[in-house]
């Protein structure tokens, strides 16, 4: 979310639900905060996650209301006072200066889940200013340090730190997380998934959505309620199932996570349209159902987000390429390799990944800007790239 | 190259040398294993199975004092891999990429038997695997849990009550890490792992890191430090590259002895110290004169980085029953001990006072970005402590973003407008 999307955020503005299924999606990607914020104000406790390998239906299931943080200024002033420049992402200084801000003290809980290295940072550093200075309202904080790489003692140490999680959370809301209530939230959270799912069937192989509006709708589904997410979503699919073939060439973006949309709409803006991104927050945010079938639903959802969610830690390189691989080889004209400024994890897989779609013959772009703030040059650039993709 | 003052650090630099044409000659000649590893990585269970080891940051240490890192990063940079990576873990990656060993320094690394790193961030798996394919060779990750629970004073109970220092299921999960290179050892060498071999070199380190200690108390309690910072780097990294071993603990004992006859004898490193500096982060490997830069017209002396002062603090370990958990409770925290908040921050302004340090450096270290986590906390810490503190933007290893002429100009007027101004007007007040 750009600050400038944040500003007047205020729940009790949010349509009423006589308005369209997709202004209201778009309504909430825009207001991230304003559902937490009202489940706050109901006395209902709020646990805001970092990002998507925590497992949402533990937070649900413990009857708490589990939300994405996707607010904040990366540019509030106290941040330089404890965090080095240049060396974290924009979203995380965001999350950072709204923590010490005191902007998310309507949180019961500010679960951090080892998606990076960079969350991990985050969590010590907001433990350090809340020991220093106890008079910041910093949340209460947790680090669900669940491990990426493919072995059977990560495997083990990430189901640990799955069912301690479980007690804290227990703790925090006071209800016992038992089988009921997990199947309802693995339910429910599927239905935002299928939904997710059919949104995505109407990007590719032919697109009746921009890229643009596709991550808006998606996004939606980080904030608010997934019943109500499902409901929306559903209705929306229906309504964009009907529309003409969205015309332009067809681009996929891979590289670092993009939670705005400024790089899909300067793409869609020069005739391509966006059909994919490599990303949490886009085709990569449902994956896969979680077994409600399972006779260990604790343990099918923390496969869940070990084995299906997306993350810069997830190793070996076969295992951490193999969406890329099997998703730019179908349908799309080009891939525009997003690695901003401060990046130092993606460009490692670059070269790999450029030679991958060489021998493919699939155009490419690198660019290296703040997808935040696109430069006239390279709006030149996408502009040439764009028109130069022949459609395949 | 920075004056060298003690005899010991000759002969580490001798020995390193000789040890290195060696290793290539039993590589070569007799294909017997070696291994590249990170260099927090547990050293120890390679000296048991005696496999030779090369760390990462030693061998980019290395090419960066021969200056040729400008040349390896280039010829990175060309082959699609950004300018704002990391450097220092991918320097040495680099020198086997560009895959030219008539540049390389002594001739080059031969091909390992076996890479290894600690995931401490999510680049190093992506640095070491592309590595390893460029030897065609075995690479062996151990994953690293994170610490939720950091306790104050880490160092007040690293060494009786490491069980309690360090959570249990990040100990116990780093042995089964430990488990699996031990098992790869066992494959490279065809040897049996012996769990006693351990505890005994493990006993060696103990004794290693007490003469280190005592080096560091005569630094601290002497009225001018008997040896400057870069040659205590390079003795004690001579020594903990291959801790516990004879000549590690014997070289230790050696050095501790002459800087104790430094002191009887009331020898100073720099006769005209005046000033007490420390270095926060590793060092600028390819400009070491940088660090007695500023002895002549200020006095100003470097005597603290955190390569001396964390063998002591970081290492020993007693109550070796399980010595493998011992290991681990050695190696799981050390970023956090040497990096990050709480535990970096407090101990290095508890270093700050026992060597009653006047002004500090800190390194943030543009081409290594991640590394540079915890900066910030660490100067405001000293500062708050009363120390002025200067940041320093430069790279370890990457010589080409660094003025050697303005960096010194910008310490000089540190020194001349902060640090004299804040010392006279304490000197004053007391
Ligand atoms: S810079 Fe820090 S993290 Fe990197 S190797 Fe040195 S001590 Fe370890
Ligand atoms: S982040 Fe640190 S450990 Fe990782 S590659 Fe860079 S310097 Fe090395």
């Amino acid at each position: 979310m750009r600050t400038s999307d944040m500003k007047n955020s205020d729940f009790t503005a949010k349509p009423r639900n006589t308005i369209a299924p997709i202004d209201r999606l778009i309504w909430h990607y825009e207001n991230p905060d304003a559902e937490a914020m009202a489940a706050a104000a109901g006395n209902v406790p709020v646990v805001g996650v970092t990002s998507n390998t925590a497992p949402w239906e533990l937070i649900r299931a413990a009857g708490a209301f589990p939300c994405v943080i996707n607010s904040g200024n990366p540019n509030y002033p106290d941040i330089g006072t404890f965090m080095e420049e240049g060396v974290f992402e924009e979203r995380i200084r965001a999350i950072f200066g709204a923590a010490i801000s005191g902007d998310l003290q309507h949180l019961s809980l500010l679960l951090i889940p080892r998606t990076s290295e960079q969350e991990y940072k985050l969590y010590l550093y907001l433990r350090e200013v809340a020991r220093q200075d106890p008079t910041r309202r910093i949340p209460p904080l947790y680090l669900y340090d669940m491990l990426h790489t493919r072995s059977p003692e990560s495997y083990s140490y990430g189901l640990e730190r799955t069912l301690c999680l479980k007690e804290r959370l227990e703790e925090l809301t006071g209800k016992r997380i038992d089988d009921a209530a997990l199947l309802y939230a693995v339910r429910e959270s599927n239905s935002a998934r299928k939904a997710i799912r059919k949104l995505l069937s109407l990007r590719n192989p032919v697109p009746r959505v921009t890229g643009t509006e596709a991550l808006t709708l998606i996004g939606a589904s980080f904030f608010i309620s997934r019943d109500e997410y499902a409901h929306l979503a559903g209705q929306a699919v229906e309504m964009i199932e009907g529309r003409a073939p969205v015309a332009g060439k067809r681009v996929m973006i891979a590289g670092s996570p993009l939670n705005h949309r400024g790089l899909h709409h300067a793409l869609e803006k020069h005739g391509a349209v966006v059909v994919a991104e490599d990303d949490w927050w886009g085709s990569r945010s449902a994956g896969m159902d979680i077994a409600d079938g399972s006779d260990d639903l604790l343990k099918a959802i923390f496969e869940k987000y070990y084995l299906d969610a997306p993350s810069p830690r997830v190793f070996p390189f076969e295992i951490a390429d193999a969406w890329f691989q099997e998703e730019s080889t179908h349908g799309i004209d080009g891939v525009v390799f997003y690695l901003p400024p401060e990046d130092c994890v993606v460009g490692w897989d670059y070269p790999r990944r450029r030679r991958f779609l060489d021998e493919r013959r699939i155009p490419h772009l690198l660019m290296r800007e703040d997808a935040g703030s696109i430069s006239e040059e390279c709006h030149e650039q996408i502009e040439r790239f764009v028109n130069n993709i022949c459609i395949r | 190259m920075a004056e060298k003052q003690l005899h010991c650090t000759l002969a580490a630099g001798e020995h390193q040398k000789a040890w290195f044409a060696q290793l290539r000659k039993d590589v070569f000649e007799k294909q017997r294993p070696y291994a590249i590893i990170q260099a927090d990585m547990p050293f120890e269970l390679f000296h048991v199975m005696e496999v030779p080891v090369v760390s990462n940051q030693y061998w980019a240490a290395i090419i960066s004092a021969k200056r040729l890192s400008g040349y390896y990063l280039d010829a990175l940079n060309s082959m699609g891999f950004h300018e704002g990576l990391c450097r220092y873990c991918s320097l040495a990656a680099a020198s086997t990429l560009a895959n030219d060993p008539e540049h390389a320094p002594w001739g080059g690394l031969p091909k390992p038997a076996l890479l290894s790193a600690r995931l401490t961030c999510d680049c190093l798996q992506r640095v070491f695997a592309i590595w390893a394919e460029a030897f065609g060779s075995e690479c062996l990750f151990i994953d690293n849990p994170g610490a939720a629970d950091l306790p104050p004073r880490w160092w007040e109970f690293s060494r009786y009550h490491w069980r309690e220092l360090f959570e249990e299921h990040r100990l116990k999960f780093t042995v089964t890490q430990f488990q699996n290179l031990i098992e790869a050892l066992e494959r490279v060498t065809g040897r049996q792992f012996q769990i006693d071999r351990l505890r005994d070199l493990m006993e060696r380190v103990n004794r290693q890191e007490e003469y280190f200690e005592e080096a560091l108390q005569m630094i601290c309690s002497a009225p001018r430090t008997p040896v400057r910072m870069h040659e205590q780097v390079a003795n004690v990294m001579a020594a903990q590259w291959k801790r516990g071993s004879d000549w590690a603990v014997e070289h230790a004992r050696t050095f501790r002895d002459e800087i104790r006859n430094r002191v009887r004898q009331g020898v100073a490193a720099c006769p005209g110290e005046r000033l007490r500096l420390m270095w926060v982060g590793a060092g600028i490997w390819h400009d070491t004169d940088f660090y007695t830069a500023f002895e002549e017209e200020f006095g100003a002396v470097f005597v603290w980085s955190m390569y001396l002062a964390f063998g002591p603090d970081g290492y020993i370990r007693y109550g070796l029953d399980d010595p493998l958990l011992a290991l681990a409770s050695r190696t799981v925290s050390m970023n956090e001990q040497l990096h990050n908040p709480p535990w970096a921050n407090e101990w290095i302004v508890h270093q700050a006072k026992l060597h009653r340090i006047d002004a500090a450096l800190v390194l943030t270290p543009m081409g290594t970005r991640p590394a540079a986590t915890g900066n910030r906390f660490i100067e405001r810490a000293l500062e708050q402590a009363g120390i002025p503190v200067l940041p320093v933007v430069a790279d370890m290893v990457d010589a080409r973003d660094w003025d050697p002429d303005a960096m010194r100009l910008k310490v000089s007027e540190f020194l001349r407008h902060r640090v004299l101004p804040h010392l006279n007007s304490a000197r004053r007040h007391s």
